[in-house]
């Protein structure tokens, strides 16, 4: 059974929240940073690598912190069917 | 002494309301027409108590604290958190503790170790179905979570062992009650996945076959086997199989079956008797 990344994973369900959704997407470092993630992780987020993330973290998750950050729905489905 | 009024299920997604407004008009005359003849037998089973059995998006739980069933033994719960469903209109839903927690301490007492909540949040697994069967006014609203979301998860053989108890629940609980229960998820879907938006229609056959036909068993087989492969969502079938144990593994009637790839999900209707 693969666990998943709990701090990658803390800042996808926290997002779920509209207030912090709306200041994720105006400094989405400032944010990221107050959650610890792995470097290699850090770079896959802010990269939008949704290929990386996905084994990551539950696939709800994924796909609201997608939607949070503004991502349209098209061009998640691109991304994560690679 | 209480009753079983009757037992039914119904799928949900979050689309049916989110974009409600841009789905052709043919796929919304078959979604609300299914919807409302479900909504019709429940309503003729005229229910004291709903005990309604759905999945937890996120809403309530999380991976720091994540109970595999959780019984809502509040006296209100919240509505759903999700700002596409604040048209539903109830920002609270009326508990009943007198029977949860009759349900929890018949829990207990027969080897099961749930979680219980005071106050849930009933998010859109738990509200389309209500909304959409237009169960207005509401009864009391008994929720029970079962962890659907994230592995591991319960096994099938649990989740019908936890329908048997449900019965053994509603049948031991000694005030004049009728009590139906609710299955909401389902059939197949994929979610966040590469196969996002593929309804599997061969699971979904197979599921109702095993449903229609009966018994514990075939459930239990075809289940443990056709899940490995089907996608995520498809993994809120324990909450159909939960309602198929609490009325007795008789086989149901199903009232509607439509793959729907537009809200993503292959979205099927059922009730089993007394008003099968």
């Amino acid at each position: 059974m693969k666990r998943t990344d709990f701090a990658l994973s803390k800042l996808f369900f926290d997002l779920q929240k509209g207030p912090a959704a709306a200041e994720y997407r105006a400094d989405r470092v400032a944010v990221i940073d107050r959650y610890g993630l792995e470097p290699e992780i850090r770079a896959a987020v802010l990269a939008d690598d949704v290929a990386k993330l996905a084994p990551l973290v539950n696939p709800y998750l994924l796909r609201y912190y997608c939607s949070a950050a503004g991502m349209p729905e098209a061009e998640f489905l691109e991304k994560i069917r690679g | 002494m209480a009753e079983l009024a009757g037992v039914f299920a119904a799928s949900h997604a979050p689309l049916i309301v989110r974009d409600w407004h841009l789905l052709d008009e043919r796929l919304k005359a078959k979604l609300t027409s299914a919807y409302q003849r479900l909504g019709a037998r429940l309503r003729s089973a005229r229910p004291d108590i709903i005990v309604e059995i759905a999945p937890d998006h996120w809403s309530n739980f999380f991976i720091d604290n994540l109970p595999s069933v959780c019984i809502g033994v509040g006296a209100t719960n919240a509505g759903p958190p999700e700002p596409f469903m604040q048209s539903f209109g109830h920002p609270t839903l009326a508990g009943e503790p007198q029977f949860a927690m009759h349900l929890l301490e018949t829990a207990l007492a027969s080897g099961f170790e749930p979680s219980s909540s005071q106050r849930l949040a009933l998010d859109h697994g738990f509200c389309i179905p209500l909304w959409r069967m237009e169960i207005d006014p509401l009864p009391p609203i008994v929720p029970i979570v079962i962890n659907s979301l994230e592995p591991p998860m319960p096994t099938i053989a649990r989740c019908i062992a936890w329908g048997n108890l449900l019965a053994q629940a509603i049948t031991s609980y000694p005030f004049d009650a009728r009590i139906a229960v609710v299955a909401s998820g389902g059939l197949s879907h994929s979610i966040g996945e590469p196969t996002m938006g593929a309804i599997d229609e061969v699971f979904d056959a197979g599921c109702i076959g095993a449903f229609e036909t009966g018994g514990e068993r075939a459930v239990i087989d075809y289940l443990e086997r056709a899940l490995v492969t089907a996608g995520n969502g498809s993994h809120e079938v324990r909450n159909w199989v939960a309602a198929h144990a609490a009325a007795g593994s008789r086989g149901f009637e199903l009232i509607e079956y439509l793959p729907a790839p537009e809200v993503y999900v292959g979205c099927a209707w059922a009730s089993w008797g007394p008003h099968a």
